[in-house]
């Protein structure tokens, strides 16, 4: 193949070009302009106004970003655990043999084409209004008193469940497929030596399923660091503190927002790779913590 | 992937006894989903009298398709349709443009950088979008490129070509060699190669990941709102979010709810033909195990 080196460089220029132009330059210019006084994300970045950390200092002095980072925390914590908890358990229920097994994949993975917009406001106008609400409709079927589930307290807690709702579909198709390349031979050889079907699931089907498991930890790290969209849904005319994440307080000190007066785009771009460096530091715990074994099958 | 035999197997009480937990958890959720969807369907067709006192389902002043037409036009939802559907399709043309032959020539020929080039897609894929947005919003406002659909549209190709590029690349590796090489014995040129033979037998990959491209960029949000300056430039995502405040303002419910659906239609009827290659392309792509 003679022409082969020219067709590498005519077929790769395209995607490094724009690999180059939205990904590479860009990281680069957000954490070199974290470290300037930056007030108008429009105008340039004057080599005077360095600041050093200052942006960081800045930002690690207000309170709002506190929050913001503890909402996150708590959103990636509960969240993470009840959405990787509930679609492996809806993994291992479709792979034990019931029937209409893809009619049900299909209609758990749903909310995931649909438009979050949408999905947020039937959460938001149904699911937890006060008078006609699906979810006070079902506590008043057993009894109990009807609750005000967007009230401050609840707020956060009730938009978890949503973005949760919406979110099991994707893990849980990721489980299966593991699940599914779990030779079937290793399962008849435990039920030939006695082993129930709890015992099988602790001791072949969870620690066969380790490399997914840190799959599905990357992507819910990926996906919960940018939480912007569902917050903005549940408190769409102030930023509330109860909902407020990272990617809503950047978004704000950029671009303003109703009762926001201080811009800030030097600080957004701080934010910005603070928590860069934190999902970094996720990815590198968890390769760290969950050790593939070398399992041949 | 396994082939689901359940269908054939004989119906087993024993067998089947034990399996309902597992029947019944799943049931619910479906149960739950499929109500939720079937209210609001009935709350769209409702007065917001109606909908207020919790009786949707008695369509006791008939059906109300007015509230369609009342969501349709306090937002200009038609245009909003049509922004999105532009920004879709050329997006996932732009996106097969570039990223097929890229992900041809990284999963076929040896050189160098290209272990590197295939680790900087998967990095640029889990890049979260706040790294990015501010240096691109900033160049883009000072050459005066916001407010333009060309920007949009080109954003969202960049921002897909690593995720599509690493998505083929396992299709075009598992291809043998031989087409390549009775292609050069007849003479026919690499780049022809590529694209009279080659392609053609990923299309089932192609196809996969242009659904993906398309459901990503039609309900794409944050790019849209920073970038989409003005009215005549919203997507579906942001026309939603206007419609929904306005109709809550005025408290049209029947409205707000006919709003939903008419967002929820397009991407669900695509759904219902195309779920089984959607399920099926979810762990076929990117995902290693």
């Amino acid at each position: 193949m003679k022409k082969s080196k020219s067709m590498i460089v005519v077929f790769l220029a395209p995607a490094v070009l724009s690999f180059l132009c939205i990904f590479a330059w860009p990281v680069l210019r957000t954490i070199y302009m974290s470290f300037f006084n930056v007030e108008n994300i429009t105008s340039d970045i004057d080599f005077n106004s360095f600041v050093g950390f200052g942006n960081y200092a800045n930002l690690f002095s207000q309170p709002v970003f506190w929050k913001s980072m503890e909402n996150i925390a708590k959103i990636w914590f509960f969240g993470g655990v009840i959405t990787l908890a509930v679609s492996l358990l809806f993994a291992v229920i479709l792979t034990s043999g019931v029937r209409g097994k893809s009619f049900f994949r299909a209609v758990i993975y749903l909310p995931n084409v649909i438009s979050a917009v949408a999905l947020a406001t039937m959460w938001m106008q149904f699911v937890f209004n006060k008078r006609y609400g699906l979810f006070n409709a079902i506590v008043a079927a057993f009894g109990g008193k009807e609750l005000n589930w967007l009230d401050s307290e609840m707020k956060f807690w009730s938009m978890l469940i949503a973005f949760i709702f919406g979110a099991v579909g994707y893990y849980m198709l990721i489980f299966l497929s593991g699940i599914e390349r779990i030779p079937a031979d290793l399962y008849e050889a435990a039920t030939i030596d006695g082993e129930n079907k709890v015992g099988q699931f602790f001791h072949i089907t969870l620690p066969l399923l380790k490399g997914v498991f840190k799959t599905n930890i990357t992507f819910w790290t990926i996906n919960t660091v940018i939480f912007f969209l569902w917050s903005k849904m549940f408190s769409p005319v102030n930023s509330e503190m109860s909902t407020v994440t990272p990617v809503v307080y950047m978004f704000n000190i950029v671009f303003g927002g109703k009762g926001v007066t201080e811009r800030s785009a030097g600080r957004g771009a701080a934010v910005g790779v603070v928590l860069a460096l934190i999902v970094l530091l996720v990815f590198f715990l968890f390769n760290k913590l969950i050790k593939e074994e070398d399992v041949e099958f | 992937m396994a082939k689901p035999k359940q269908l054939s197997q004989p119906f087993n009480a024993k067998k089947e006894a034990k399996l309902v937990p597992g029947y019944l958890i799943v049931t619910l959720w479906i149960l739950f989903t499929a109500v939720m969807l079937i209210w609001i369907l009935a709350a769209s067709f409702s007065t917001s009298k109606e909908i207020y006192q919790g009786s949707v389902f008695s369509f006791a002043s008939g059906f109300h398709f007015e509230n369609y037409v009342n969501a349709w036009q306090t937002q200009n939802v038609g245009l909003f349709f049509t922004n999105s559907l532009i920004y879709a399709i050329t997006a996932l043309l732009g996106i097969q443009l570039i990223s097929c032959p890229a992900a041809y020539v990284l999963s076929r020929f040896k050189f160098m950088g290209n272990k590197v080039i295939k680790s900087a897609f998967i990095v640029g894929m889990s890049v979260p979008n706040i790294m990015i947005i501010l240096p691109l919003f900033s160049l883009a406002s000072q050459n005066q490129w916001t407010g333009s659909r060309l920007t949009l549209i080109i954003l969202y190709i960049c921002l897909n070509v690593p995720y599509t590029t690493t998505f083929l690349l396992n299709f075009f590796g598992t291809l043998p060699r031989t087409f390549e090489e009775a292609a050069a014995i007849d003479g026919c040129s690499p780049m022809k190669t590529f694209w009279v033979i080659m392609l053609p037998l990923v299309q089932p990959g192609i196809i996969t990941v242009s659904i993906f491209n398309f459901l990503a960029v039609w309900n794409e949000y944050f790019m849209a709102l920073i970038f989409a300056g003005s009215d005549e430039l919203k997507n579906v995502g942001i026309g939603l979010f206007n419609m929904v405040s306005a109709m809550k303002s005025v408290g049209d419910l029947g409205g707000l709810f006919a709003a939903v659906i008419i967002v929820f239609m397009p991407t669900f009827l695509l759904y219902i033909f195309l779920s089984e290659k959607i399920i099926a392309g979810v762990t076929a792509g990117g995902v290693k195990g």
